[in-house]
């Protein structure tokens, strides 16, 4: 028996009635930041967290530092384990099934096509809900497949996976009584597989599995849990009502936005790896000597001078902005326009440049307020280059009662 | 120290020399400023030469300006001090005339912005000036460097975007009888608060346009004056100041630190105020910058810069005319060049020889900021010797 301690969701604000979409500055681990995130918010207490198991079929990188992003971005050690999983609904339900204490489940949906989404699962040894594996189908039935290298190829035969997909594995299953809510399939074709009416969930992938678990909510109780990917399907048993943190802010209309090709955007790798700690943890350079905090860090303190050595301490993620400005013209590999904004942190005396997220470009004014979240800020020559962005209150409010709110556990 | 004069001066006009390379324009400047010193140069009395250019194209500077201008035998110092480059250059020269170390040398500035695409210009001048971890990524466009300081100098004063309108207006103005301005057309504050939006608050208008250029002064000591001319424009004060590179480390933004104290520092030189200038050059790059900088350089109380534009008084024809040349605004920017040739407006405008001339102009100042706006440089010019 696995313990889930909280569930965590994130949704991007943009998108339609049809799923949301991924920000021009989101990615796979930006979202599953956020959704672990939400996870140990939702914890409340500092978990002691050994490993993340991340679960996409749109890794960033299929070679190169997930792991490290993700790690830094979460706030764990960067001796945590990272397990970079390819794979949907049934493969996070394996991997949560089977997970030791200190656990964090996180799977993500970013695809360009479908609907996208992030949730996190939190396995600890205290308090939470039970969850067992009831049983596991895996089988193939390739009607949408990828290739390596990205090509996406779609069968277009709904019958035939609805008939020896989905319902051949449930058949084999052999399920001892019906669901009460099922990952990975369209709103009308779950409900006709649950018992009751099953919340409708945002994305059918990877998170979709979460998704599943956070929507017992809704449910109001634990029950059969099932998540199915073409031919394969995994069930397990939930014994409550987990805690859920949700990070899912109102939907806004994505901007239209101008993409300019152009010249490959210059990374150097010796400046991402000095910066890479302080950028990605949030962290400023705190003096040995006054105390004083430098973001960037720096040698030389920026008060007293001293050089004797600084140590990385965690920034505020909240704070207000003191000057903004909105690009409209062309930049090569940026999407125009974005707003860029200086933050005064709060409680302390460092101001952050910063893009803004989340919010309609020209939206943010001088003297709002926000927080910092980890975003893509760019794509250079390649390399996804992470770092921190203003997702300003206003955004947040006019997102009401879904965002950042956790909702108590019931047995 | 030695007084230094300003006895020769010339440019090339500035604009998109698509045909001409950093090879024909620098021979071009240094030819025109030879041919206009009045008792005649000859080459060969060059001791020393400053050539101050912020990018590199078709090779190292130094040897460029050597080898295309003749002069390979004096020794030659690029100087490269972002946007300020141009008056830090005759800073650097002043320096080595007013020493004693040279009687005559020459200054240059030039620039080839449109050498590059037009696409891929903002992301190689960006790895000029950004951090490359921190800043580079975010697409900090250079209108976007000055934005930030505008957007927040509107917010605290009682300026608006019509008052930044206002300026791109009058330099355009200013610019119709410069032959060697890039945009000779005059414009309304509603052509201007109703063009394409760049960077809010800035529009079109309230940008410089891309240029090449370059522009030559020739500076001697005092003890050789009277060979070159009997009316010497005299250096009579120098000054350079830094500010924090990072936008996030500058704590008031409203104003640019650098500027206060290269003026202080040349006004102090020269042994004068910021009222006894009766013509300048200010850093135009933008349009907001020249509001800030009425106050950074003492033309203005702090947030009243607005009052000045208002009333025409930094018009030619009011009290305190800024940028008759057009600025950089209409003038144009090629960066290296462009504090040589404020100077070499100013020349003509100390000597009663500008295309726009202000009426009895005897002491004049120029000015650059840039880096982003972590460095100025401020020459002060009179036709007095002091």
């Amino acid at each position: 028996m696995t313990t889930v301690a909280a569930v965590g969701t994130y949704l991007p604000p943009w998108g339609s009635a049809r799923g949301r979409v991924l920000g021009p500055d989101e990615d796979a681990l930006t979202l599953a930041v956020a959704a672990a995130r939400a996870a140990l918010a939702g914890a409340g207490s500092e978990p002691d967290v050994r490993r993340v198991v991340f679960v996409t079929r749109e890794l960033p990188l299929l070679v190169g530092g997930n792991g490290a992003a993700l790690l830094a971005g979460i706030g764990l050690p960067d001796d945590a384990s990272v397990v970079e999983q390819v794979g949907g609904g049934p493969a996070v339900f394996d991997a949560l099934a089977g997970a030791e204490a200190g656990t964090l489940v996180v799977g993500v949906d970013a695809t360009e096509t479908g609907a996208v989404g992030a949730a996190a699962a939190l396995v600890a040894a205290g308090d939470g809900v039970g969850v067992e594996l009831v049983g596991r189908v895996v089988r193939s039935l390739p009607v949408h497949s990828r290739e390596t290298g990205g090509g996406v190829r779609d069968y277009s035969d709904a019958r035939l996976e609805r008939e020896r997909g989905v319902g051949v594995a449930i058949e084999r299953l052999d399920l001892p009584d019906k669901p009460v809510v099922v990952a990975g399939l369209p709103a009308k074709q779950a409900r006709a597989l649950c018992a009751g009416v099953p919340p409708t969930l945002p994305t059918t992938g990877a998170s979709a599995a979460l998704f599943a678990l956070a929507a017992l909510a809704e449910v109001g109780a634990g029950g059969l849990v099932l998540a199915v990917e073409q031919g394969s399907a995994t069930a397990l048993r939930v014994d409550g009502v987990p805690t859920v943190h949700r990070d899912e802010p109102a939907l806004l209309a994505p901007e239209k936005l101008t993409r300019t090709p152009g010249p490959d955007i210059a990374i150097s790798l010796a400046a991402y790896e000095r910066a890479f700690d302080a950028k990605l943890r949030w962290d400023a350079g705190k003096c040995d000597a006054c105390g004083t905090l430098a973001l960037p860090p720096r040698r030389r303190c920026i008060t007293c001078g001293s050089e004797d050595g600084w140590s990385l301490t965690p920034l505020p993620r909240t704070g207000e902005v003191y000057t903004t400005v909105t690009v409209h013209v062309p930049v090569p590999g940026l999407p125009t326009p974005y707003s860029l904004a200086i933050v005064q942190l709060d409680g302390v005396e460092v101001r952050a440049l910063v893009k803004v997220t989340g919010a309609p470009a020209g939206t943010v004014q001088i003297g709002d307020r926000g927080r910092l979240v980890l975003r893509r800020v760019a794509v250079r020559s390649g390399i996804p280059d992470y770092g921190y962005a203003l997702y300003p209150d206003t955004a947040d409010a006019a997102a009401g009662a879904g965002a950042g709110v956790t909702e108590g556990a019931v047995r | 120290m030695r007084r230094v004069a300003v006895v020769g001066a010339g440019m090339t006009a500035f604009g998109e020399h698509f045909d001409l390379g950093i090879k024909e324009l620098l021979p071009m400047a240094v030819s025109e400023m030879a041919a206009h010193v009045d008792k005649g140069l000859d080459r060969a009395d060059i001791q020393a030469a400053w050539f101050g250019e912020l990018t590199t194209s078709d090779g190292f500077p130094t040897g460029i300006l050597a080898d295309t201008c003749g002069l390979l035998d004096i020794p030659v110092t690029r100087v490269e001090n972002a946007c300020a480059t141009g008056n830090d250059a005759v800073r650097n020269a002043f320096y080595g005339v007013a020493s004693g170390a040279f009687d005559v040398v020459l200054v240059v500035g030039a620039d080839k912005v449109r050498e590059s695409s037009a696409r891929s210009t903002f992301w190689e001048w960006a790895g000029l000036t950004r951090d490359m971890a921190w800043d580079y990524p975010l697409g900090l466009v250079a209108p976007a460097n000055f934005a930030l300081h505008v957007a927040r100098y509107l917010h605290e004063s009682p300026a608006t975007k019509e008052h930044l309108a206002m300026v791109a207006v009058k330099n355009h103005k200013h610019a119709v009888p410069n032959p060697k301005a890039q945009l000779r057309y005059e414009i309304t504050v509603e052509q201007a608060m109703n063009s394409p939006v760049v960077v809010a608050p800035f529009n079109l208008y309230d940008c410089t346009p891309q240029s090449d250029g370059a522009a030559a002064l020739l500076l001697v000591s005092e003890d050789v004056v009277d060979r070159y001319t009997d009316r010497p424009v005299w250096v009579r004060g120098v000054g350079l100041g830094l500010d924090r590179v990072m936008h996030q480390h500058k704590k008031d933004m409203t104003t640019f630190p650098p500027t206060v104290k290269a003026s202080k520092a040349a006004y102090a030189m020269a042994g004068i105020g910021p009222a006894d200038i009766d013509v300048a050059e200010v850093h135009d790059c933008f349009t907001g910058v020249e509001l800030i900088s009425y106050e950074d350089l003492g033309f203005a109380e702090k947030f009243g810069a607005y009052k000045l534009i208002e009333n025409g008084v930094t018009s030619v024809g009011g009290a305190k005319p800024v940028n008759p040349s057009g600025g950089l605004k209409a003038k144009g920017h090629p960066p290296g060049a462009t504090g040589v040739a404020q100077c070499v407006e100013l020349f003509e405008q100390l000597r009663g020889e500008a295309a726009n001339q202000v009426d009895g102009a005897r002491t004049a100042l120029a000015h650059n900021i840039g880096g982003p706006t972590a460095v100025s440089a401020v020459t002060i010019l009179s036709s007095q010797r002091g």
